[in-house]
């Protein structure tokens, strides 16, 4: 059942705001205008733009080329996302809070890496990208703390602290980090699904993007977790695996014993994720009769050489997903998934802009960077 | 004691001929030496320039796979990542001999790790960060191979450099020398016996006359 907050006038007012808001994006013909641009035309491109003007005016002088870009976007990632979550109302605003947390999460662990490595402050600075919910002058508080206990006491206000809470006395430890790593994003995705099961407008279809999301990283950390040259344990596959996807973390432990072909290709062509996969490479290699087999057999032939997941499919898989969320952001035009479908698709932009960038930095050719581009 | 010093003296003469004979045995042996080392500088050094290739090959592979990684996570992704590393690459020195020679003998420690030992969360990253990993380390185990084979190549040709000079020391200075040295020790007691011959016969003579004359 809705609840009476999400279809009130002030969200019905919030998410026309983010469908305005994501008409103002960069449309394909900027990418491929961009892309024939050298590093000094694209700088010069951005601060014609009224997004990342004043952000070019303010790093300019510290920064330049390819890092001038990087650091212009996400200066631009997080204003736009602080202003997503200042316009996002009632249950918009706790789950945009909720879904940026990811950036949160990101920026403790530098904090907390840094402090215990003793890296310059300065250097952990730079790396901040305060889009979440703790603000630029919480996290320069952190930065001034000099050891770990006391970073992770000063957080006590933070949701996701608990996770932290129980790793206080080992913080520092060789291995505890990445142990932090992956407990903060299973409980990040864990409080995501819980707040979505709140029945809000659009949050049974949130659910499915959500639970999407967690089976494609789980395959993906699978795969990853597979082609290590060490054999993992079961504990370690539990460990990875991100509880809440349509795809049963039984169902991972099973396929990670599996060794011939034409079981694997059974048990994955059972999963969720072989349409959209299918349908990826479609796209990605002009092939209409490419088929789900074809797919399930393209994972297998990774999965058999203890190969990674194919960065290129891994990006078009991306564009998939978000051609469905913005499809669903449409038939629920006054839910969450407008204003996801909007920090999404910023996301990206970002990514893209970052991507031409460094692409160019490293003169690889035009053909190949756009492959990285998600449109 | 110094050539100089030795007198045309049987001693002298048994002193010359076991210098003489002890300098061939080392210029024998130090001629081998030099071949052995230069047959196994051959082999060092295909096995050098075979690192050497593979050395660049990796290079342009790291820099592809962390030029991917930039563009995919930003430098920023791979910064944080990298900031994640909880234990140093290094290698342990040791040395193998080789015709008495110390190459380097050089093992990677903490060099190629597994995805625990990276120190960053697999739920915080993705595969190109494993990726860019990866061939950052094989790249660390190819500059190592290389530094172990090329110290290895130079520290062999110091070394043949110096046999060289042992060996054309011992062929055109010392070996000459101590012939010379000897025939001259030979000449100079042949011309004493000769002399002490024509001394005693002309002793034999006069000792002859004057019985003669009584």
């Amino acid at each position: 059942m809705p609840s009476p907050g999400v279809t009130s006038p002030s969200c019905i007012y919030a998410c026309t705001r983010f469908r305005v808001r994501r008409t103002t994006l960069l449309p394909r013909e900027a990418y491929l205008r961009i892309m024939r641009m050298s590093i000094p035309e694209v700088i010069g491109y951005l601060s014609r733009q009224e997004e990342y003007r004043q952000h070019v005016l303010d790093l300019a002088h510290d920064f330049s080329g390819a890092q001038l870009i990087e650091e212009v976007v996400n200066r631009s990632l997080a204003r736009s996302f602080r202003h997503a979550m200042a316009t996002a109302p009632g249950d918009l605003h706790t789950l945009t809070g909720e879904y940026l947390n990811r950036w949160d999460i990101a920026n403790v662990m530098a904090i907390l890496r840094g402090t215990v490595h003793d890296i310059p402050r300065h250097q952990i600075r730079d790396l901040l990208v305060p889009a979440g919910e703790l603000d630029a002058a919480l996290l320069d508080r952190l930065l001034s703390f000099t050891n770990c206990g006391e970073a992770i006491e000063a957080l006590q206000g933070w949701r996701l602290y608990p996770v932290l809470a129980e790793y206080y006395r080992v913080c520092g430890e060789r291995g505890a980090f990445s142990r932090i790593e992956n407990d903060l994003y299973r409980k990040y995705y864990a409080d995501l699904l819980g707040l979505a099961t709140t029945g809000c407008s659009g949050c049974r279809e949130l659910i499915a993007y959500l639970r999407f999301e967690i089976d494609i990283t789980n395959m993906r950390n699978l795969l990853r977790l597979h082609c290590a040259e060490e054999a993992c344990d079961l504990a370690t596959i539990d460990r990875t695996m991100i509880p809440g996807g349509r795809i049963p973390i039984a169902l991972f432990r099973r396929l990670y014993g599996i060794e011939a072909e034409g079981e694997f290709v059974s048990v994955f062509l059972e999963t969720n994720i072989v349409p959209v996969l299918a349908q990826a490479v479609r796209e990605l290699r002009q092939d209409p009769d490419f088929s789900s087999i074809d797919a399930a057999e393209l994972v297998w032939q990774r999965w058999h050489r203890r190969r990674r997941p194919v960065h290129e499919v891994e990006m078009a898989v991306t564009r998939v997903r978000l051609h469905q969320l913005e499809a669903l952001s449409r038939r629920h035009p006054f839910s969450v998934l407008p204003v996801l479908a909007y920090l999404e698709r910023k996301k990206y932009e970002v990514a893209n802009l970052r991507a031409i960038a460094r692409g160019k930095a490293f003169d690889l050719a035009p053909e190949r960077i756009w492959q990285y581009i998600v449109l | 004691m110094p050539v100089d010093d030795i007198k045309p003296t049987r001693a002298g003469l048994l002193i010359v001929r076991r210098r003489l004979a002890l300098a061939e045995r080392v210029h024998r042996l130090l001629s081998m030496k030099l071949d052995g080392m230069m047959l196994e500088l051959v082999r060092l050094t295909e096995e050098a320039a075979e690192e050497r290739r593979t050395l660049e090959e990796k290079y342009t592979g790291a820099r592809e796979m962390v030029a991917v990684a930039a563009m995919m996570e930003g430098a920023t992704g791979v910064l944080l990542a990298a900031l994640s590393v909880e234990a140093d690459p290094s290698y342990m020195a040791g040395h193998r001999n080789i015709f008495g020679v110390r190459l380097p003998d050089l093992e990677p420690v903490m060099v190629r790790k597994t995805l625990d030992q990276r120190g960053y969360g697999i739920l915080g990253t993705s595969s190109v960060i494993d990726d860019a990993a990866d061939a950052y380390e094989e790249l660390l185990m190819a500059i190592i191979a290389t530094a172990e084979r090329e110290g290895g190549v130079r520290q062999l040709l110091n070394d043949i450099e110096k046999t060289r000079r042992r060996v054309n020391a011992l062929e055109f200075k010392v070996i000459p020398e101590l012939t010379e040295l000897r025939r001259f020790i030979e000449d100079q007691r042949d011309e004493v016996e000769r002399q002490e011959w024509t001394r005693l016969r002309r002793i034999k003579k006069i000792k002859a006359k004057r019985t003669g004359g009584l």
